[in-house]
C-alpha cells in the first residue's frame, strides 16, 4: 500500500521550482495575515483567490491555494494569544492558555508554543496523508451515523471533565451551550427552533460571532468594568521586557510536552479523516483531554505551553488529514476542502478514486508543495511574529478599542451583515454573565460544537435503523466507543478532581 | 438578431479587440456605479462560484466594476427578503438557487415572498440530479434497486437537500415501497454516508462523478427532464414513467420594480457572459452545463416548479 519512494521525490523535485517556491511563500504569508485578522476568513481568502489561480499551471495554483490554507492555521493563533479574540474558531482553544501566557508578559514564547506545535501537527499529518491516505479513508467511511452518534458521546464524556470545580455551574454552562446549539432548523424535519420568525436564525448561530464574542468581547467588558471599579486594568502585554527565555522557546522545553503533541496529533488526524467533524472540534476535544489526563488539571488557563500544545497540534494535524477524504473519495471534510475541490476541478483534476492513477505526478508533486509549505509557515511565522507583538504592545486603552473594533468588524464580515454583530453582542452579554457566576465559559463552547454533530447523528441513526435500539449490536465500533465512553467517565470524571484546588471561573 | 448578437460579439473575441464590447443595449448612464451581486450562500459554495465566474465574465465583456457579497442564510432566504427592500436600479443582483425561490415559500412558515415578488434576469446552470447506489450492491438500474427494497421491506435514501427529499417520496409514492430519505448536511455528507454503505442509495448532482467513472457507483436514475451528461445511458425517472423531475438551477433576480429598459440591459448582459466560450469550459470542467432559460424562460419554470413544490410539500403536513 505505500507509495513508490520515488514518486515522491519526483513531486518535491517538480514542486522545487523557483515560481512554486514564490507562490508557495506568498500564499503562506497571505494565509498567516488573513487568520491573524479576527474575521477575515480562510475560506474567503480561499474564495477569492481561487480565481486568481486559473491562469497559473495547475501545480503552482493547488500548491498556492494550500500554502493559503495552512498559513491561515498559524495565522489564527496569534491574535488568540496576544488579545484573546480568536482569528479562525479553531485556534479558539489556544486562547485559553496562550492568552495568560502572554500576560504574563511572554506573548513571543506563547506564539512561538504556538507556531512549532502547529508546524509538527500539519507536518506530521502531511506524512500520514502521503505514506498511508487510501487506506486510512476506507477506514474512515466505516464511521457512519450510528459510530458518530457513539462518538460524540464520547467527546461529551470527555469534555464533562471541563467542568471544573462545581459540576452543578459545569452542567449549567453545558446546558447553555445546548440551548443556543438547537436555535435554528432541526436536522430531521427542517422544523424551524428559537428562531422567532427571523430567516437570519434558520442556519443557527454563527459559530465565529459566538467564540468572538463569548471569547473576547465579554473579557473587555470584564476588564473594562473592573477597571471603573477601581481594580487595575489586565496591564498590556510587553513585549520587549523579561529575559531571553521569556522570548524564546528551547529545543527541550519543546520536546518537553512531546507526549501532549503527539497524542493531540493523533487526535487531530483521526477527526481530520473524517469528514466534516472540523478542527475547531479537533482543538477543543484535544485541549479537554488533555487537561483531564493531567496530573494538575488547574495549571491549564493559567497559561500553560500544554495548553497550547494540546489545541495547535490538534487543529493543524486536521489540515493535512482533512486532504484524506478529498483526494481518496472527493469527499471535502470542511468547507476550506470543498473549495480546494472546487479548484482541483477547475484546473481540469477530478478528486476521487482515480486521482492518483490519474495524476500521480500533480498529487506527489503537491505533497512536495505541502512539505515546502510546511517549512516556508515556520520561516514565515518566525519573522511575522516580531511584527504581531509590535502592534499590540500599544497601550491597553489602544489595545482594547482595537481588539473590540475587529470583534464588530470580525463578526459583521464572517457573519455577512450587522446580524452577526447581534449574535457577537448577545454571546459577548451571556459570556460577561457567565464569567461573573462563574460559569465554564469553554464548556458552553464545546457543547455547542458538538450538539449539532450529535444530534444530526442521532437523527440519521434512528432513521437509518428504523428506530431499532438492537440495531447497534452489528456495528462493533460503536459499541466499543460507548464502551470507552464508559471508561472515560470512570477515570476522567469529575469526581476525580482533587476538592479543594481552586479554579478561578476567569480562566475557564 | 440574437444570433448576430452572438456573432458579433464572437468576431471581438477573435479581433482580441482590447475596447469594450458592450453588445447588450443599456439605458443612458447605466451603470453609474459598482453592480453588486449578493449571492444567498457563503462563500465556497456551488452558487457563490457561479456567480463569481459569471461576475468576472461580465467585468471583462461588458467593463464593469461587478463586487460578489455573500449573504447566507435560510438558503438563500436572508439575502431574498433583503433584496425585496432594496432600490430597483439595477444596482443590487441577487443570486439564488432554486430551493430559495420554489421551495421555501412552501417549506419555511416565515418566507415573506414568493418567486412572484423578484424580475429574472435568467439561470446559470443546470445540475443534473441523479440516484446513485454503490456499484458493491445488487443492483444496477431503478427496477432492481425497486425490487431489491421490496424484498428487504424498506430503504434508505441519504439526500442534502429538500427536493432531493420530495423526490425520494416521490420514487417510494410511485413504486408503492418504502424509501426513507436520511436528511444530512448537504451533498458531500449523504455522499460519504452511501460510500460507507451505511445507507442503500443516495440522491446527488456532481459530486459523485468521479466515482461513477471509477466503477465503485452506479446511476440508478436521472431525476432531470434530460439524460446526465456524466450518465448518457441511465434513463430519467421520465423516461421510467413517473411524471417527476428535480432540476437544479441558479437564478439571477432583481427587485420587482427594476424599470424594463434596465432589466433588458442586464438580461442580454448575462446572456452574453453564459454564452461564452470560457464559461461553457467552466461548465464542462464542474461536470454540469451551461444552461439560461432567458428572463420569461425563468419565470415559466419557477411558476411550474413552485406549483409542484407547494402540492409536494403540502401533502407531506
Amino acid at each position: 500500500m505505500l507509495p513508490d519512494p520515488s514518486l515522491i521525490t519526483n513531486g518535491l523535485v517538480e514542486a522545487f521550482t523557483l515560481s512554486n517556491l514564490l507562490f508557495i511563500l506568498a500564499g503562506v504569508a497571505i494565509g498567516q495575515i488573513v487568520g491573524a485578522t479576527p474575521g477575515l476568513s480562510i475560506i474567503m481568502a480561499l474564495a477569492i483567490a481561487i480565481p486568481l489561480t486559473f491562469g497559473f499551471d495547475t501545480l503552482t495554483a493547488i500548491a498556492f491555494l494550500i500554502s493559503v490554507n495552512k498559513g491561515g492555521t498559524i495565522g489564527g493563533a496569534v491574535p488568540s494569544i496576544l488579545i484573546n479574540v480568536p482569528g479562525t474558531p479553531e485556534s479558539a482553544a489556544t486562547a485559553l492558555d496562550g492568552h495568560p501566557m502572554a500576560k504574563k508578559g511572554r506573548p513571543l514564547k506563547a506564539m512561538k508554543y504556538a507556531l512549532y506545535y502547529s508546524v509538527t501537527g500539519d507536518f506530521l499529518s502531511d506524512v500520514v496523508l502521503i505514506l498511508v491516505a487510501a487506506p486510512l479513508a476506507v477506514v474512515a467511511l466505516k464511521m457512519g451515523p450510528i459510530e458518530i452518534t457513539a462518538l460524540m458521546i464520547l467527546a461529551f464524556t470527555v469534555i464533562s471533565g471541563l467542568v471544573g470545580e462545581s459540576l452543578l455551574k459545569g452542567l449549567t454552562a453545558a446546558a447553555l451551550g445546548f440551548l443556543c446549539a438547537s436555535i435554528g432548523l432541526d436536522p430531521g424535519t427542517a422544523t424551524p427552533r428559537f428562531t422567532f420568525g427571523m430567516l437570519e436564525l434558520y442556519d443557527g448561530l454563527e459559530l465565529t460571532a459566538l467564540s468572538i464574542g463569548t471569547l473576547a468581547m465579554s473579557e473587555i467588558l470584564y476588564n473594562i468594568v473592573g477597571a471603573r471599579k477601581g481594580k487595575p486594568s489586565a496591564a498590556p502585554i510587553r513585549v520587549s521586557g523579561g529575559t531571553r527565555s521569556d522570548r524564546t522557546v528551547t529545543f527541550r522545553e519543546y520536546l518537553a510536552n512531546r507526549y501532549v503533541a503527539l497524542r493531540a496529533f493523533v487526535l487531530g488526524t483521526s477527526i481530520g479523516a473524517i469528514p466534516g467533524l472540523g478542527s475547531t472540534t479537533a482543538g477543543f476535544l484535544s485541549y479537554s483531554v488533555t487537561k483531564q489526563a493531567a496530573r494538575d488539571p488547574e495549571a491549564f488557563g493559567t497559561g500553560d505551553p500544554r495548553g497550547i500544545a494540546a489545541s495547535e497540534t490538534a487543529n493543524s494535524a486536521v489540515v493535512g488529514a482533512n486532504l484524506i477524504p478529498l483526494l481518496t473519495l472527493g469527499i471535502p471534510g470542511n468547507i476550506a476542502a470543498a473549495l480546494l475541490v472546487s479548484a482541483f476541478m477547475i484546473h481540469g483534476v477530478q478528486p476521487g478514486p482515480l486521482l492518483f492513477e490519474e495524476q500521480g505526478n500533480l498529487i506527489y508533486g503537491m505533497f512536495g508543495a505541502m512539505l515546502i509549505a510546511n517549512l516556508c509557515n515556520l520561516a514565515v511565522g518566525q519573522v511575522g511574529m516580531r511584527f504581531w507583538a509590535m502592534i499590540v504592545s500599544a497601550p491597553a486603552s489602544v489595545v482594547f478599542s482595537g481588539a473590540m473594533l475587529l470583534c464588530f468588524t470580525g463578526s459583521y464580515v464572517i457573519a455577512g451583515g450587522v446580524f452577526g454583530i447581534y449574535v457577537m453582542i448577545g454571546s459577548a452579554v451571556l459570556g460577561y454573565l457567565m464569567r461573573a457566576f462563574g460559569l465554564s465559559i469553554v464548556a458552553f463552547i464545546v457543547a455547542f460544537i458538538l450538539t449539532p454533530e450529535l444530534e444530526g447523528a442521532i437523527v440519521s441513526s434512528r432513521l437509518i435503523t428504523g428506530d431499532d435500539p438492537w440495531a447497534i449490536l452489528s456495528h462493533p465500533i460503536a459499541l466499543a466507543l460507548l464502551a470507552l465512553s464508559v471508561v472515560s467517565i470512570i477515570y476522567l470524571g469529575p469526581w476525580r478532581r482533587t476538592p479543594g484546588a481552586q479554579e478561578d471561573p476567569e480562566k475557564t | 438578431m440574437a444570433n448576430l448578437k452572438t456573432c458579433v460579439f464572437s468576431l471581438c473575441m477573435v479581433a482580441l479587440t482590447p475596447t469594450v464590447a458592450v453588445a447588450a443595449e443599456c439605458p443612458e448612464g447605466y451603470p453609474d456605479g459598482p453592480i453588486t451581486f449578493r449571492v444567498g450562500y457563503g462563500a465556497g459554495g456551488g452558487t457563490d462560484a457561479v456567480a463569481r465566474k459569471v461576475a468576472s465574465l461580465i467585468e471583462e465583456q461588458a467593463g464593469w466594476t461587478v463586487v460578489v457579497e455573500n449573504r447566507p442564510g435560510a438558503s438563500g432566504g436572508v439575502m431574498a427578503t433583503e433584496l425585496m427592500r432594496e432600490d430597483a436600479d439595477g444596482s443590487i443582483v441577487g443570486v439564488a438557487s432554486n430551493t430559495t425561490l420554489a421551495i421555501n415559500p412552501w417549506d419555511n412558515p416565515d418566507t415573506v415572498y414568493t418567486y412572484e415578488d423578484f424580475r429574472y434576469m435568467g439561470t446559470g446552470m443546470l445540475l443534473n440530479y441523479g440516484l446513485v447506489a454503490l456499484k458493491d450492491k445488487p443492483y444496477d438500474t431503478l427496477e432492481e434497486f425497486i425490487a431489491a427494497v421490496e424484498e428487504m421491506g424498506r430503504g434508505t435514501v441519504s439526500v442534502g437537500a429538500a427536493s432531493h427529499e420530495i423526490a425520494v417520496r416521490a420514487i417510494a409514492d410511485h413504486f408503492g415501497v418504502n424509501l426513507v430519505p436520511i436528511p444530512g448536511k448537504g451533498s458531500a455528507a449523504a455522499l460519504q454516508e452511501a460510500l460507507g454503505g451505511h445507507v442503500d442509495a443516495t440522491v446527488q448532482s456532481t459530486q459523485h462523478v468521479p466515482q461513477i467513472k471509477a466503477g465503485k457507483m452506479v446511476q440508478l436514475a436521472t431525476l432531470t427532464d434530460t439524460r446526465a451528461v456524466y450518465a448518457p445511458d441511465v434513463p430519467t425517472l421520465k423516461e421510467e414513467g413517473l411524471d417527476v423531475s428535480i432540476e437544479g438551477h441558479i437564478f439571477f433576480m432583481l427587485p420587482k420594480d427594476t424599470p424594463d429598459d434596465i432589466h433588458a440591459c442586464l438580461s442580454e448582459t448575462l446572456a452574453e457572459a453564459t454564452s461564452s466560450e470560457a464559461y461553457g469550459e467552466f461548465m464542462a470542467k464542474l461536470e454540469t452545463e451551461a444552461m439560461n432559460m432567458g428572463p420569461d424562460g425563468t419565470r415559466d419554470w419557477l411558476e411550474e416548479a413552485s406549483a409542484f413544490y407547494k402540492e409536494s410539500l403540502s401533502g407531506e403536513q
